[in-house]
């Protein structure tokens, strides 16, 4: 059976694209079928992401309205052949679909494939409830910033009152340096005020930005530390034990050996 | 419920009625009142005038014809301190809970939830959020919590705040406030 898995934070710009699109990227290259649903109408970014922007005909909102057919919609992925990606409409609004089609749309996706994340809009509203219609799980993305545990705080309030219940916890955007030196919330401070199971931990690393600009997904970078850290967070959705990074700053002798390793 | 006593004056009866509910402004917030009619019946304007009144405290006014015509003097009742709601999760960021009682919250209170109580407030957990003890009026009400770091902490009409810097030490175990001197005071409880 499908699972279906809402990717979400309620603040905006803390990643909640950039960690679907790599999920999905990595689960696919485990040789899991993937499908990737964009549910921020009216702002879809997703297919950016992916670098598949110049192949959308159709979109989700096509596809409740019977403009086509669900099949017609799916953008398979130009690297893997079991991604597939159903766009939003850019031109569309929020409320051009509603829970119910929702829910419809994501139990006809549960027949083609073993993964269904959708990326959820910023914000609580229609958006968003949109978006958690249909799914059985929830992952929730933060940065450790104060103003994102709280808004990551309400979600978790409101998937709750939705039934959707023990959501898992992404931290994005870490700086150890910056935890270090108690300029940054830690892990367990969040951990502490969120109460809820940690999937994993992604580091503030320049790579997710050339990526996301180049339309790859880190997780194919193997020697990208973000990488590597959403590389363990899609083998722990597998059910694999893998133990949480320990975050090291480089210092100068290992950045002059990974510069060395990487022109090899 | 509201009953309106046949033998006094409506004026009378409003003025109370307006003081008792400003001194509890919060804790009336999206409350039905039920007018309950007596032997004494209101006038359309006297009604009029409690609609508006209850709007300004963000209450709804229904009205409700007696059938057993009673001739309490009653406006607003007296708070059972001892009859305690508990709440058996954490409370998140958005949620509220507000109850004429006292208010047990097994769990947390997370930064930005809101407890509001007639009477006295329990956390067994982290208060981080807003208390609100004694919101009828009850001076004598008291917060506790086994970790108790509130964004603010009232009690009746005592307003007090976290401190602005934020290296504060954090509490070594369970800790109450209550009001001494018309000053909210926390000391640690316990052995």
């Amino acid at each position: 059976m499908a699972k279906v898995i809402v990717v979400t934070s309620g603040k905006g710009g803390v990643g909640k694209t950039t960690t679907a699109a790599n999920l999905g990227a990595g689960l696919a290259l485990l040789g899991r079928k993937v499908c990737l649903i964009d549910a921020d109408i009216g702002l879809r970014n997703l297919d950016v992401v992916l670098g598949l922007e110049n192949r959308i005909v159709y979109d989700l909102t096509d596809v409740v309205e019977g403009n086509c057919r669900l099949r017609q919609a799916l953008i398979k992925d130009k690297r893997t052949d079991n991604l597939f990606l159903l766009p939003a409409a850019q031109t569309k609004e929020k409320d051009a679909v509603s829970p119910e089609q929702m829910l419809k749309l994501t139990e006809e996706l549960r027949e083609e494939c073993e993964y269904i994340f959708v990326d959820c809009p910023a914000g609580i509203e229609s958006g968003f409830k949109n978006a958690i219609a249909g799914s059985d799980e929830a992952i929730i993305v933060t940065t450790p910033e104060i103003a994102a545990v709280r808004d990551a705080d309400r979600i978790i309030g409101l998937l709750e009152a939705a039934g959707l219940y023990d959501p898992r916890l992404i931290i994005n955007r870490i700086r150890p340096q910056m935890v270090r030196q108690g300029d940054m919330m830690g892990i367990d401070d969040i951990i502490e005020i969120l109460a809820i199971e940690l999937l994993g931990i992604v580091p503030d690393d320049e790579d997710i930005i050339v990526s996301t600009n180049r339309g790859e997904p880190v997780v194919l970078d193997r020697r990208s530390q973000a990488g590597q850290a959403y590389n363990n967070i899609v083998r722990r959705l597998e059910g694999i034990d893998v133990p949480l990074m320990t975050l090291e700053e480089d210092g100068w002798l290992t950045r002059v050996k990974k510069a060395i390793m990487g022109r090899s | 419920m509201l009953w309106l006593d046949p033998h006094a004056e409506f004026d009378d009866v409003f003025n109370q009625l307006q003081e008792k509910l400003a001194v509890s402004k919060d804790f009336w917030q999206g409350v039905t009142v039920v007018l309950k009619q007596t032997e004494r019946e209101c006038c359309p304007k006297e009604k009029a005038q409690l609609e508006k009144l209850m709007g300004e405290f963000g209450m709804a006014l229904k009205e409700h014809v007696a059938d057993n015509p009673s001739s309490r003097m009653k406006t607003t009742r007296e708070v059972d301190r001892d009859y305690a709601l508990i709440v058996r999760r954490t409370l998140r960021s958005g949620q509220r809970v507000h109850h004429e009682g006292s208010v047990v919250v097994l769990g947390d209170v997370n930064p930005g939830a809101e407890v509001v109580a007639g009477g006295d407030i329990v956390v067994l957990g982290t208060l981080r959020g807003i208390a609100h003890a004694g919101a009828l009026g009850e001076e004598t009400a008291v917060v506790m919590a086994l970790k108790l770091l509130p964004t603010q902490l009232r009690i009746a009409h005592f307003i007090s705040r976290a401190p602005d810097h934020q290296d504060a030490p954090e509490p070594q175990g369970p800790e109450i406030a209550r009001i001494r001197n018309n000053l909210i005071t926390i000391h640690s409880y316990g052995p």
